[in-house]
């Protein structure tokens, strides 16, 4: 039962960062753009998907009505379609750091074409398209591709998720090392010094089983002893 | 404003990172010296005042040397990073 809930939150854990990870990081889609547009367009509670309040586009209005820029798309397929919202993204989250959107709308403009000569481009975005909520994919960039059948290597994704597996193994390694050194060591002592009075002796090995009971052990050797 | 908000939030972030990492560093050179001294045939039976002086001598050399330097790497990628990324999403 409690390996059950245990293995359910890590689960629940690991689908979270999953989502957040593939909502933040950049894709490219190779796709031909028909229009591009700006729209007033009222946010309320999906404000989270949408710019942060000070950033170059958040504040020409006042209201909860902004005037975003919008890039409308198609598939290779020629039947699916995706809108890209087009915003700077201000200082904070997600740390794109983009504020050229006005230069991104005319570069977009620039490589519309229609369906007798359509013109293929790769655009740059996170995020997703959730019409339940009114949200949509914030274009980063947008690059004129060779074809619809162009295979692109997703290096910035690699290079980004190859340093937070990194960032994890020394995390992890210098937890190891800590434990190894510093709680241990005084564990022992400890375990030692107790020796004999067998029920306080088992205390110590019950607290001192996870993560969490470690710590707590060795925070509790910086009390004052008795 | 924003970008100082960052920069100060962010610096702070990289200073807790260089500190614990420091430390790590610091406990993996005095493990390694720890054992070099232990495991050394020639070195056994000989006194305590030795290998404390052995190990302070190491860890002296190891303040001053090329990978207690290479820990301002914590500051300069992440910075490289963000300049890089201003650079690519804004210019190119």
């Amino acid at each position: 039962m409690w390996t059950k809930i245990k293995w359910g939150l890590r689960i629940f854990a690991i689908l979270i960062i999953g989502a957040f990870l593939h909502y933040t990081l950049p894709q490219r889609d190779i796709v031909q753009v028909i229009n591009t547009y700006n729209k007033n367009t009222p946010i309320g509670a999906n404000w989270m998907f949408y710019s942060i309040e000070d950033t170059g586009t958040g504040v020409e209005t006042t209201s909860t009505i902004r005037d975003i820029r919008f890039i409308d798309a198609v598939y290779p397929d020629e039947k699916s379609v995706m809108v890209y919202r087009n915003e700077d993204t201000g200082w904070f989250w997600p740390p794109y750091f983009k504020w050229d959107s006005s230069t991104l709308q005319a570069e977009a403009q620039n490589l519309k074409s229609d369906k007798a000569n359509p013109e293929w481009v790769a655009i740059t975005h996170y995020g997703w398209r959730l019409p339940i909520f009114s949200i949509f994919p914030n274009a980063v960039s947008v690059n004129a591709v060779a074809g619809p059948d162009v295979r692109l290597i997703p290096w910035v994704n690699i290079v980004i998720l190859s340093f937070m597996a990194f960032l994890l193994f020394m995390l992890r390694k210098m937890w190891l090392q800590f434990r190894e050194r510093t709680i241990d060591p005084v564990l022992t002592d400890a375990g030692e010094a107790w020796d004999g009075v067998e029920a306080r002796a088992d205390a110590v090995a019950g607290s001192t089983k996870g993560f969490f009971g470690r710590i707590g052990a060795w925070f509790a050797t910086w009390r004052k002893k008795p | 404003m924003g970008w100082i908000r960052l920069a100060f939030f962010g610096y702070i972030g990289l200073t807790i990172a260089y500190f614990l990492t420091a430390i790590y560093s610091r406990s993996v050179r005095r493990e390694k010296l720890e054992k070099e001294w232990d495991t050394d045939p020639a070195r056994e039976g000989a006194p305590v005042n030795d290998r404390t002086e052995f190990i302070t001598a190491g860890m002296l050399h190891y303040e001053k040397g090329l990978k207690k330097r290479l820990l301002w790497l914590i500051y300069i990628i992440p910075t490289l990073g963000f300049l890089a990324t201003i650079y690519f999403v804004n210019w190119n």
